[in-house]
């Protein structure tokens, strides 16, 4: 069977198109073979996934050391917005209690992306180590 | 001679007069906003020369333009699924925005525009914004179990916080990555660079040694245009991840 990317095709190799370039017609096997290896490509083509540029060890710590520290920096941003806020719309005193916890929480939640970030990146070199 | 390696990455106004008066504040046009106008212009101009005759078989520049685009594709492909595409144009737009600006400010003399931390901020701010309204419009309220991991309900009042400060991280950290590695790489090679006038002004037998520090600027040039790139990339993917978890919350894991 001629695959239908090939239809349109097959009338000009094997009727006065193609006696008329002098080329002999070709054999359905091999047509076949050609649309086969066509559909196949494209259905890789698809499916193709992009080979992510190889990560450097310092790169990496760089990673882990944004991830910390920024989220260290949000959770001490938002205690201290925490605290503001209770300051000046309300009278109850949380400063500096807000902050303390909220530093705490962002510890927490740093080596929390940290250890996603190792997670991903250990799969990453899994799945290059088992590409080799 | 300017000896100072931040002097580089000073915002200063071109025009005298301010362009507008805003809430009492004098708008500028500054070199970062016409280095930010030169990239989108090099961006348009890049793109729509290299497919204006557009031919079966590519020219280089409608090769390197068609690879952009399939590039940017198969990240959007591998991340997010084939539903993710709706987001080509803006993971496009923000992936040759940050690619040409890292490049264009290799260019010595040039300001680099993702070298300013507001700009890299904003730009992750967009990203975030469109997460944020992609994830209530594709699921309503149901995006706020993104923030809801699976775990007894006493331990939850401690890791909802956790979580959602988790969640707020990304914007820093989006916007840090590309800051502090344009920051620290031009820094660098302005050092060296002073380092091979320093030398060479001394005389004698150190003026040769100015050679030294000249090899080390040819290698950290070399490292800046792979980081101009990896940066550009990992901007890229990190968006497309951030925009999965909106689409689809925890399916995949």
């Amino acid at each position: 069977m001629v695959p239908p990317a090939f239809e349109p095709r097959r009338e000009m190799f094997n009727g006065k198109a193609g006696s008329r370039l002098h080329m002999p017609p070709p054999k359905p096997d091999d047509l076949q073979r050609l649309g086969e290896r066509i559909d196949e490509a494209e259905r890789q083509r698809s499916q193709r996934t992009k080979p992510a540029p190889a990560m450097s060890s310092s790169g990496i710590a760089f990673r882990f050391a944004t991830e910390m520290v920024s989220a260290l920096l949000v959770g001490g941003g938002l205690g201290w917005g925490i605290d503001w806020a209770f300051d000046h719309w309300s009278h109850l005193q949380t400063r500096p209690w807000g902050m303390v916890v909220m530093v705490v929480l962002g510890a927490a939640a740093g080596i929390r992306n940290v250890m996603a970030a190792a997670k991903e990146i250990n799969a990453e070199m899994a799945k290059k180590d088992v590409e080799k | 001679m300017a000896m100072n390696p931040m002097e580089q990455f000073e915002v200063k106004p071109i025009l005298q007069q301010p362009l507008l008066h805003i809430g009492g504040h004098d708008i500028y046009f500054t070199n970062q906003a016409l280095f930010m106008c030169v990239v989108v212009a090099a961006v348009t101009l890049f793109l729509t020369l290299a497919m204006s005759r557009g031919r079966l078989v590519p020219s280089r520049t409608q090769s390197m333009a068609e690879l952009s685009y399939e590039f940017v594709a198969g990240m959007i492909r591998s991340t997010t699924g084939e539903d993710g595409l709706v987001f080509f144009p803006f993971v496009f737009a923000i992936f040759m925005f940050v690619l040409f600006s890292n490049f264009l400010g290799l260019i010595p003399g040039a300001f680099t525009v993702t070298s300013q931390i507001a700009v890299t901020f904003a730009l992750a701010a967009v990203v975030m914004l469109t997460v944020i309204v992609t994830g209530f419009v594709v699921h309503g309220l149901g995006f706020f179990k993104l923030f809801v991991p699976k775990a007894p309900f006493l331990l939850l009042i401690l890791l909802v916080p956790i979580e959602i400060i988790s969640f707020l991280t990304r914007l820093v950290s989006l916007s840090v990555r590309l800051f502090a590695n344009m920051l620290a790489g031009h820094t660098m090679l302005q050092v060296f660079a002073s380092f091979v006038i320093a030398l060479g002004a001394t005389g004698g037998i150190l003026s040769l040694l100015s050679i030294t520090p000249m090899f080390m600027i040819i290698f950290i040039g070399a490292l800046e245009m792979l980081v101009a790139f990896l940066q550009a990339y990992v901007f890229a993917i990190l968006t497309c991840i951030y925009l999965n978890e909106a689409l689809h919350l925890h399916e995949h894991h």
